[in-house]
């Protein structure tokens, strides 16, 4: 409805509200449905943000009752959602939920889930609308697939979220791209990477396009390089069978990383749709050229301290062979061979078991030509430093040179904060239903494309290739440290260190 | 000391006594939020601030006017801090409440101006009916970005709209009045187009909303549309041509969040200001 149309439509600022539609969760007792599909479906009910006529169909293996399933539901809301439990608000998403116990293979329990979605169009108005969520293992995604296209609802519209990891390579990723042609649009496949759901990520876009005083010196004339890093202070936490195949370097790297990268080092989009957005983070990816194996280092945590408890090495964590080459840390020098970046280096690093969870990109900005104070500077005169956080303490901080009060010159380098938690307190959303609640309307722009996917297994496929050829004497750091040795000689060799934490 | 050089210095106190753990807080301030609230209406005022100003953070400068008391200014300046799961530090906004006195009550933007804090935006929010003409409105309209109204605190409807939309040039204006109808107007504007050849709205609730909501027909549709009101304390039906519209869901919000919303603007907003002239010319 435009208001070019309907004259009462100009100047309303209605929340964004989806259609009316049919949430269907494979697998719907799992623990990302608990731990974030719920909790996130609860706080857009709770904020009036799901359509009114609305229903959540779970589907999975476990043999439970819908009534079950609901109960289980409602604790793992009590459990994990970030605002208090309202009955009624609960109420209204129970009322329209149903579970379906199949495998998904077995076109019975496919054509159970059919006749519940039809029921719900016929008793609450969803219209034939469907967004599928595959909250499954990938070995499950063609099935899925294959089963969701064949019983595709004749009216409405179809989406569908699929969540990461898009497969283990390229070749695998590619072969998942061509099923899910054969059965849909680009249009309609989200494939989730819920970095981009977070505040503090799309908080790059405004901080790069909204503010003038960034873009003119966002470029290899005046940043030295850029470091970003994802740590985490957990292991596996149980995930051996998940973390033993893909490391790393499938795990965080291929989508995470690269899509900080690809978000950092951007042209401006013309707009922010879908494709523009994407066009320019391909564009990104496409220029990042394969890094040679003395830029990369892998690595695998021993046996440490976290936070003041040991903790054990990979090697000893259930289900991990005890010899396992599979890495759990990975740094990386990259280069985006563009006219805006030539020759800047990007040093990344991801890792587990690391003295904190951090996730921070850092633009170092080149020195000052020629600073008359430095001879009587305080703790050295530091170049600046614009300091992204994306998580915890989500916000921007920026190192500055100031003069320590008092008689002669010392400098001292001061951060200025901006706190999302301190400007606007009105709670971040978590990424998941940011996300969640853009499928249903239908907007991709946080959710990467096919040919992101390809370009960024494309990268990893060319460094894990590598890695074939030698055997890493493994662990190399301790749990609890930054990482190997390695990873600080990649930066020394520079003439550059890691920020400090 | 005068009073400015006393508000900053009692400031100063505040902001070493939270920092004397050895973590200084955070002061975050996203505009300065001017209060001009008559003993009347001074406690809704502080209710409804304390439901804001986590999700505002600012300087809130609270303006208490007793013209009929002798000359003074009176002054209490506090911080509240917040915390927030996962932050280190605690969250500050500061408020400063001035009680004006006697004469000093019709200057207000000259204690106003120094207080504000540079480059953010100032919002006032005019507690009651503006004294329109006074020099006290006139002044703080004129240091302010926009003025932040409740009609349904008015006795003199509609005239005074006349008298508000004198001030349309002068200043961006928001009514928590049309804040309040906006999914009713969201509902009203989904009956397009079996709408456009209304003739008559009912509408049960405060008088500022349903002149609004009117107004706001007349001058999106062109046409006159008769308004039959029924007086009741929340916006609680509205029925098109005898027929009623559906009730939007999570009706009526609080005035915090009403209050939070009209902060969010910076624009003039044209379709308001329509809908203020149409609901006075009825």
């Amino acid at each position: 409805m435009s208001s070019a149309e309907n004259p009462l439509a100009e100047g309303l600022r209605l929340r964004r509200t989806p259609d009316a539609c049919a949430f269907v969760v494979f697998g719907a007792s799992g623990d990302l449905t608990q731990r974030k599909l719920f909790p996130a479906l609860y706080a857009l009910a709770l904020r009036r943000l799901l359509p009114e006529r609305f229903g959540v169909v779970g589907v999975a293996r476990t043999e439970q009752t819908t009534k079950q399933w609901i109960a289980a539901m409602e604790k793992a809301v009590k459990q994990h959602a970030r605002d208090d439990f309202d009955r009624e608000v609960w109420g209204r998403i129970a009322e329209g939920m149903h579970y379906v116990a199949t495998d998904f293979a077995d076109d019975e329990g496919q054509d159970a889930v059919v006749a519940c979605l039809n029921r719900l169009d016929e008793e609450r108005g969803t219209s034939g609308n469907r967004l599928y969520y595959l909250a499954v293992p990938p070995a499950a995604f063609e099935t899925i697939v294959n089963e969701l296209g064949e019983r595709r609802a004749r009216e409405g519209w179809t989406r569908l979220i699929v969540e990461k990891p898009f497969g283990h390579d390229r070749d695998s990723a590619h072969a998942l791209n061509e099923t899910l042609r054969r059965h849909f649009a680009e249009e309609e496949v989200f494939r989730i990477d819920h970095y981009l759901g977070k505040e503090t990520v799309q908080n790059m876009l405004a901080l790069r396009f909204a503010n003038g005083i960034f873009e003119p010196i966002w470029n290899r004339q005046f940043i030295d390089h850029v470091q970003i890093t994802v740590a985490e202070s957990l292991g596996i936490e149980g995930r051996a069978g998940f973390y033993e195949k893909a490391g790393a370097v499938r795990d965080i790297f291929q989508n995470h990383l690269l899509q900080l990268v690809a978000l950092t080092a951007m042209e401006p989009p013309i707009d922010f749709t879908a494709d523009s957005v994407r066009n320019e983070k391909v564009k990104v990816l496409r220029s990042i050229h394969t890094p040679s194996p003395k830029s990369i280092v892998r690595g695998q945590y021993g046996r440490g301290y976290v936070e003041a408890e040991e903790v054990p090495g990979y090697r000893e964590e259930e289900g991990v062979a005890p010899d396992s080459q599979t890495e759990t840390f990975v740094a990386a020098k990259l280069f985006v061979d563009n006219w805006r970046w030539a020759d800047t280096p990007f040093y990344v690093r991801a890792g587990k078991r690391m003295p904190k969870r951090e996730t921070t990109i850092a633009i170092q900005f080149q020195r000052a030509p020629h600073p008359p104070f430095a001879e009587i500077a305080g703790d050295g005169l530091r170049p600046n430093v614009l300091l992204i956080h994306v998580q915890p303490d989500e916000g921007v901080a920026l190192a500055i040179g100031a003069k320590v009060p008092g008689q002669g010159m010392s400098i001292r380098t001061v951060h200025m904060d901006f706190l999302y938690g301190g400007a606007f307190r009105t709670g971040l959303p978590e990424a998941y239903e940011r996300l969640i609640l853009d499928a249903m309307l239908g907007d991709a722009t946080l959710f990467t494309r096919a040919d992101e996917v390809d370009e960024q297994w494309a990268l990893v496929d060319s460094i894990v290739a590598a890695w074939r050829r030698d055997r890493p004497t493994f662990p190399n750091y301790e749990a609890g440290s930054w990482g190997p040795r390695a990873a600080d000689d990649l930066m020394h060799r520079d003439g550059r260190s890691w920020r400090r934490h | 000391m005068s009073v400015v050089a006393e508000v900053r210095a009692q400031l100063e106190e505040l902001r070493e006594r939270e920092a004397a753990d050895g973590t200084p807080d955070l002061r975050t301030s996203v505009m300065t939020h001017v209060v001009w609230a008559p003993p009347r209406w001074a406690d809704a005022a502080r209710r409804t601030l304390a439901g804001l100003e986590e999700r505002h953070p600012s300087r809130t400068i609270l303006l208490l006017p007793e013209p009929r008391r002798r000359d003074c200014i009176e002054t209490t300046v506090s911080m509240k801090c917040f915390t927030k799961p996962g932050l280190s530090h605690e969250v500050c906004s500061e408020v400063i409440e001035l009680r004006l006195c006697g004469k000093r009550a019709h200057a207000p933007a000259s204690i106003v101006l120094p207080l504000l804090i540079s480059d953010l935006p100032t919002f006032c929010r005019w507690r009651g009916e503006p004294p329109w003409g006074e020099p006290e409105l006139e002044q703080l309209v004129g240091v302010c970005d926009r003025l932040v109204v409740d009609s349904s605190e008015w006795r003199g409807l509609p005239a005074a709209y006349a008298e508000l939309a004198e001030l349309f040039d002068r200043i961006a204006v928001s009514d928590v009045a049309w804040g309040r109808g906006r999914e009713w107007r969201g509902r009203l504007a989904a009956l397009w187009p079996g709408i456009a050849t209304i003739d008559e709205l009912a509408v049960t609730g405060p008088r500022a909303d349903a002149l609004l909501l009117a107004g706001w027909l007349r001058s999106r549709l062109r046409r006159p549309v008769a308004l039959a009101h029924r007086s009741a304390r929340e916006l609680s039906r509205v029925a098109v041509d005898g027929e009623a519209v559906e009730t939007p869901l999570g009706w009526p919000p609080s005035p915090s969040d009403l209050l939070s919303d009209e902060l969010d603007l910076f624009a003039r907003d044209p379709i308001y200001e329509a809908a203020v002239r149409a609901a006075h010319e009825a």
